[in-house]
């Protein structure tokens, strides 16, 4: 099962912290 | 801006249905015969695959190739270019990442030189080559012309990817899902995850491009407000 919740974090993980750089980049933007 | 109902929804839909994904995958499915717990990798890692190669980048290459016939030449389309090669390169490096999680424990290797995983990882190499294209120049025109040019380059990857399973004596797997009479080969739960799967993450890959797409055009417009003030200071110093 440890391969399997390693997928997991890193699916949903990498995307999470995908689009957390793009809010941000949208928030530099902003100012 | 005034949203319209479906992009209100689009955000929140998304995050329901990846949940969905979430829970049905590590919970509710069962295991596989044969490869047991791991078959629950099939709900993340051929969606991802899917948006890395035939969405994100399919939008990116068609968006290209508008862009380089004059008709339809714009600057949206060297932007949604831009911003579905981006994120197709975040999708593509976590293909890589999830195939290979699933690879070690079913193939006893992390990587192998296999057509299927070659072929991808070339795919990856050509999107963050494209990515530094287009910060290697600064005439908004000719970055656009280059890039689009090398986007239908590399889309030339993409069937020798999808085809390398056939081409090839590949130690990844052939088509899954579905058999060469396109029978069935996954049912029950396990096929409506998967398919809920596919789904959420195209949904996803739309969220993100058009969140990427707005930070493109605040960036745009902030770039041609910090010029509009130094052409006026510009001319301020000329007057004294």
């Amino acid at each position: 099962m440890g391969y399997v919740a390693a997928g997991y974090a890193f699916a949903f993980g990498g995307l999470g912290l995908y689009a957390l750089s793009i809010w941000w980049r949208g928030r530099r933007a902003r100012r | 801006m005034i949203k319209t109902l479906s992009q209100r929804l689009l955000g929140p839909v998304t995050l329901v249905l990846l949940a969905l994904t979430f829970w049905l995958g590590l919970w509710v499915t069962p295991p596989d015969k044969v490869q047991g717990n791991l078959a629950r990798l099939l709900y993340v890692h051929p969606a991802i695959a899917w948006v890395a190669l035939y969405v994100s980048f399919g939008t990116a290459a068609i968006a290209s190739a508008l862009y380089l016939w004059k008709r339809t030449r714009s600057v949206v389309m060297d932007r949604v270019a831009h911003c579905a090669m981006e994120v197709s390169t975040v999708f593509i490096i976590l293909t890589l990442i999830t195939g290979s999680i699933w690879g070690r424990p079913t193939w006893g290797v992390w990587w192998a030189w296999d057509a299927r995983l070659t072929s991808t990882a070339i795919l990856g190499l050509f999107e963050l080559a494209y990515l530094a294209l287009r910060r290697a120049n600064d005439d908004p025109e000719l970055r656009a012309r280059r890039s689009a040019v090398f986007a239908i380059i590399a889309a030339v990857n993409v069937p020798i990817i999808h085809f390398s399973v056939d081409w090839w004596n590949t130690l990844h797997q052939g088509a899954t899902v579905f058999t060469e009479n396109g029978n069935l080969l996954v049912h029950g739960i396990m096929l409506w995850t998967l398919f809920l799967s596919l789904f959420a993450f195209t949904l996803l890959f739309f969220w993100l491009l058009r969140a990427r797409y707005r930070v493109e055009v605040l960036r745009a417009q902030r770039y041609d407000v910090a010029l509009d003030e130094a052409l006026a200071q510009r001319r301020r110093e000329g007057v004294h």
